[in-house]
């Protein structure tokens, strides 16, 4: 009993001591466990492997470097596949920080598969205005994408000139952490223009994707670290989530024990009582 | 009076205008649409520009007046300067000294206060997470099957777990969620009415006429 009531004044430093513990020890010494592939994730998947080469895929960069870690694998393991599958890739984003980050990727990728910018691949950087900026976007993009992210008019390259409005677009990926976002590309470009949306979310943003998922308007998602670890399973692609998932899968554990713990606890305490 | 009616006319008329457009195909209607959508594209970008005023006048304040942990407004105020003349003066967002400071200061800034939450989240569920009704039982059982089966130790523990947790997802939990996005949506309804029609005028503020 006397330990009980040690864990029930248990210092919350070494909870954080083992939480640290827990992130790291899988990170030097993995473990290698198997990424299953969940539905919302397969149907992403089959999206881009249907769609015709060159078609034109418009990924949005809506997330900033605070959420770098669980959406910039995503950004990556997308990309990869859509330059593999000889789409073409049209950035754009919500959030100030999103299109300079996932700029990194695009770059990256692109010399990987030895793609040109302008005609396989445009960063039209960020764009502020939310949901009316959307409704812009699908109507007429030259409204509110006049340059590109470093300034060059957009008319100047080809791909730039081949997207005048949501019909030339084929499908949308957002990589979104919050508002503005997922729900804005299905609320005011999904329903006024009908584009596929697809979308890769935070982990704790992903519940609340479902019942667009049911309804159709959203084709599938990414939810955190582990729907860009799946992602990085089908696409083949050693990254940053499969790696991490050791830890994730660690920390969780370590997360059912706290819980139970403190259960125990507060039933000894009752009993006490 | 004009300061009263002036703003309530012209919510009044775009919005009305606006949800009119959304149902008329006709050339000038659209075209008027999208003329007041790309005015308030160019009048968010003032928002940001009022923004970064206020937040250095907040801040210029903090700092004249001596206040408590004054000093982290100076560097507040030194790196959004420092940011500004790189993004503006020097080779613009895509340049050297911009992108130096984004990835090796914002980046890790910023993913080291998000994975804060990890460590936080950890002594919540320990301090927190307690069965006390059946229905915070149900919301630990539930959230307890979540968790396992969302990783991959839960399929190597049991194949099914993944097929459990996209169950959980996809019934009770769409259920629930379109049961608060339709609550949501007509409460935003009638809020937009309230405030097109003049009922709710707390934007106009609370200033004297």
């Amino acid at each position: 009993m006397k330990l009980i009531e040690r864990l029930a004044h248990i210092d919350r430093r070494i909870l954080f001591l083992l939480v640290a513990l827990a992130v790291i020890i899988p990170l030097l010494v993995p473990m290698g466990l198997p990424v299953d592939i969940t539905k919302p994730v397969q149907d992403i998947y089959n999206m881009v492997e249907s769609l015709p080469e060159r078609s034109i895929v418009v990924v949005s960069a809506d997330y900033d470097p605070g959420t770098e870690a669980e959406l910039y694998p995503a950004t990556e393991a997308f990309l990869e596949h859509c330059f593999r599958r000889n789409l073409r890739v049209y950035m754009i984003g919500l959030w100030p920080g999103g299109t300079t980050l996932a700029n990194i990727a695009l770059n990256e990728i692109a010399q990987k598969y030895n793609k040109v910018y302008g005609l396989d691949y445009i960063n039209a950087g960020y764009k502020p205005g939310g949901q009316v900026m959307l409704l812009s976007l699908g109507r007429n993009v030259a409204d509110v994408v006049r340059t590109d992210h470093a300034g060059v008019p957009i008319d100047s390259f080809p791909l730039g000139r081949a997207v005048k409005a949501a019909r030339d677009m084929s499908l949308i990926m957002t990589l979104s952490a919050g508002d503005p976002g997922v729900l804005h590309w299905i609320t005011y470009f999904r329903a006024r223009y009908g584009t596929p949306i697809a979308c890769a979310t935070t982990a704790i943003m992903a519940p609340q994707q479902y019942p667009y998922i049911s309804s159709g308007q959203l084709i599938g998602i990414l939810g955190g670290l582990k729907g860009a670890a799946e992602y990085e399973t089908l696409v083949k692609r050693k990254g940053r989530a499969v790696a991490g998932m050791d830890s994730q899968s660690i920390v969780h554990i370590l997360l059912v024990i706290f819980i139970a713990v403190g259960n125990v606890v507060l039933i000894y305490q009752k009993r006490k009582k | 009076m004009i300061k009263r009616y002036l703003p309530l006319i012209i919510v009044f008329s775009c919005g009305f205008f606006m949800i009119i457009a959304f149902f008329i195909p006709l050339r000038w209607f659209q075209n008027t649409s999208q003329t007041l959508q790309n005015w308030y594209t160019g009048i968010i970008n003032f928002f940001v520009f009022i923004g970064i005023l206020n937040l250095a006048r907040v801040n210029l304040e903090k700092i004249v007046k001596k206040r408590t942990d004054f000093g982290y407004s100076i560097v507040l105020l030194v790196f959004l300067l420092l940011m500004m003349v790189a993004g503006f003066f020097m080779g613009g967002t895509g340049g050297r000294a911009f992108l130096y400071m984004f990835n090796n200061f914002q980046v890790p800034l910023s993913a080291t206060m998000f994975s804060l939450l990890a460590f936080f989240v950890a002594s919540a569920a320990f301090r927190a997470f307690r069965a006390k009704t059946p229905e915070a039982t149900l919301l630990l059982v539930a959230a307890v099957i979540v968790m396992i089966g969302r990783v991959p130790v839960g399929y190597w523990i049991w194949h099914g777990f993944p097929n459990v947790v996209e169950w959980i997802m996809n019934v009770p939990n769409t259920a629930t969620k379109r049961g608060i996005i339709f609550g949501a949506d007509l409460g935003l309804i009638s809020m937009a009415l309230r405030v097109l029609l003049g009922i709710e005028r707390s934007y106009m503020g609370g200033g004297k006429e």
